[in-house]
């Protein structure tokens, strides 16, 4: 729809005939279908196969360490008893709850960090190196150091932190063995560890908005809040719908973080769907339970990204 | 740096900026972000009696011990070994042929094109957990459970989403006349690509390539269930010394070194087409 007309008038070579003339570059209907090709058969093979599979274990009643029981056909009842199991609205909970705080102070900080890199700094780029070393890390060794961190007898926060409570008289504090301070614990490290990416992708918005409607502002004598809300923010609306998206997903699915520093404890304070859906298929192996937690994760996830797409899409259409 | 001068001088520059607490801001993050990682590699470098010392040892005599325990009694090296096979591998496939079909979505305009490329993007949405247990089953129907060539086509498929994605976004840039003119000087579509557009892609298909290597090379819920022995990479072998009720901290900072050490050199390598490349996607897309 950008660029079509001026290759309709491609010459045909002389040498494409055959094979080459039914499916080749000349032929503009199927050809861009031969160079998805490969893409397609590969995403299909690990994408929608085991997706197939999963509706199907759904639909059935396999447990994994039973594999000598019949599959009886079961219809809807899994999901059925999913939505009947309070454990499931709690991990449901639980997972939009972390989502929610972690991307929304992650947001913010990144914003915040991303316009004082706006001013001219000197050591800027070395500054930046530093300050993105969590988001290189491996999510494994992110919550590796961390669960060190915050190890009792043994971490660097819980020495100091522990100091300075002790000093107060009021003990150590859990982090990692209270319900409430576990969960705010292991969202403090979602936010260490993804807000240099925010920052990241925010600049790099920053970074392609022009300079005209800040010039203008200035004649006019805008506040420099006002610039921020009326100029700033509508225009790094694409680079922030792109950022908060990838982050939301990324955010609902958090794994390593959450089995490595609490395993989803204590009791079920931080068992998030991703955490729920592991124990359920390979400690509990009740597969089918397991396919339609899934199935309904997977629901979830696109409809968010679908609604988030249609409305700032709908924003950024009616700002222009 | 030379701008902070002029605006002192230039009449009509903006006041001058008062940074001071920019800076203060900015380094605090800095130490926060960076420290972490310096004290687990420094525990690394302890040996057992320093890194189980309640107060934290900030002064200690440097040893070798835990690398030396990894690596010839753990035999590290093999994991080590095997996550770069996957990751390279992987990410040679993926590029090459995500990259096609980026070409096809950026270049064609086709019934369904818009489908596609959501549909593309939907793999990349399930999280790995949830089709854990489907590929488990098809993997072992294959014979692919824990072997190097299983986690490489699993990791293919993983990446391939994020290639194409990226990549869409780069070929739009390119202007199709170039490609065009040497077509129209008898160049097949084949050579155009191959002389023309790839050499023009390439700052943009290293910065994704580049990302695509450090996600296969972070990959640990895959790992940890679909590798045993031989397969075994370096993220499900660093879990085994993090579990258990005594952890020997320098031995788990070294393996934290061990399998750190690639990324953070490439990236210091690396670090100029990193930022740039992925701020273009993220503009254009």
């Amino acid at each position: 729809m950008i660029h079509a007309e001026p290759s309709q008038r491609l010459p045909v070579h002389p040498r494409s005939r055959g094979m080459l003339a039914r499916f080749g570059p000349s032929n503009r209907k199927v050809f861009p279908w031969v160079l998805m090709a490969p893409t397609l058969i590969i995403l299909f093979g690990i994408g929608i196969y085991p997706f197939l599979y999963s509706l199907y274990i759904a639909g059935h009643n396999v447990i994994l360490s039973k594999p000598y029981l019949p599959r009886i056909f079961v219809g809807l009842y899994q999901y059925h008893a999913l939505i009947q199991d309070p454990e499931f609205w709690h991990a449901l909970r639980t997972t939009l709850w972390f989502t929610v705080q972690a991307v929304f102070i992650e947001f913010w900080l990144g914003l915040g960090l991303a316009l004082l890199f706006q001013r001219s700094l000197r050591g800027a780029s070395v500054m930046r190196v530093f300050i993105l070393i969590p988001m290189i890390l491996p999510p494994l060794v992110a919550a590796l150091i961390w669960r060190y961190m915050f190890y009792p007898g043994a971490g660097l926060v819980t020495y100091y932190a522990g100091g300075i409570t002790r000093a107060l008289g009021w003990g150590e504090i859990p982090f990692l063995s209270d319900p409430t301070i576990a969960f705010q614990t292991l969202i403090f490290v979602d936010v260490w560890e993804w807000t240099p990416f925010m920052f990241l992708m925010l600049s790099a918005g920053l970074a392609s908005i022009p300079r005209q409607p800040y010039e203008a502002a200035e004649i006019d004598g805008a506040s420099s809040w006002r610039v921020f809300w009326t100029i700033t923010m509508p225009l790094l609306r694409p680079a922030i719908l792109i950022a908060v998206v990838i982050r939301t997903m990324d955010a609902f699915r958090t794994y390593e973080l959450i089995v490595i520093m609490t395993r989803g404890g204590p009791g079920n304070a931080t068992t998030t769907l991703n955490v729920f859906l592991t124990k359920t298929g390979l400690e509990f192996f009740d597969a089918s339970k397991a396919a339609a937690l899934s199935l309904i994760m997977m629901m979830i996830i696109i409809v968010m990204s679908f609604v988030f797409i249609r409305v700032f899409r709908s924003r950024t259409e009616a700002a222009e | 740096m030379a701008t902070i001068d002029t605006t002192i001088t230039s009449p009509d520059a903006p006041p001058v900026q008062r940074n001071g607490w920019v800076y203060a801001v900015i380094i605090a993050v800095c130490v926060v972000n960076f420290l972490p990682y310096l004290w687990v590699v420094m525990t690394g470098f302890m040996d057992g009696a320093a890194a189980a010392s309640r107060a934290p040892q900030w002064i200690f005599t440097p040893t070798l011990d835990a690398f030396r325990y990894l690596i010839f009694e753990k035999g590290i090296m093999s994991n080590f070994m095997n996550s770069l096979i996957v990751a390279l591998c992987s990410t040679f496939f993926s590029v090459t042929i995500g990259m096609f079909c980026a070409y096809a979505l950026a270049r064609y305009d086709f019934i369904g094109r818009d489908d596609v490329s959501f549909w593309v993007l939907t793999n990349r949405m399930m999280p790995p957990v949830a089709v854990l247990i489907p590929i488990f089953v098809i993997f072992q129907t294959l014979k692919l459970l824990d072997t190097l060539p299983g986690l490489i086509l699993l990791y293919t498929a993983m990446q391939l989403p994020f290639v194409v994605w990226m990549l869409t976004g780069y070929f739009r840039d390119i202007p199709r006349r170039y490609e065009e003119s040497a077509m129209v000087d008898g160049d097949t579509w084949f050579q155009a690509f191959r002389k023309v557009t790839l050499p023009l892609m390439m700052p943009s298909i290293t910065a994704t390539a580049i990302f695509v290597m450090i996600l296969s090379w972070n990959e640990f819920a895959f790992a940890t269930f679909l590798t045993s022995t031989n397969a075994k990479t370096m993220p499900p072998a660093i879990m085994a010394y993090s579990i258990g009720a005594d952890i020997e901290w320098n031995v788990l900072g070294a393996a934290v070194v061990l399998i750190t050490a690639p990324l953070i050199l490439f990236v210091l390598v690396m670090q100029r087409q990193l930022i740039s490349g992925l701020s273009q996607g993220v503009v254009k897309k």
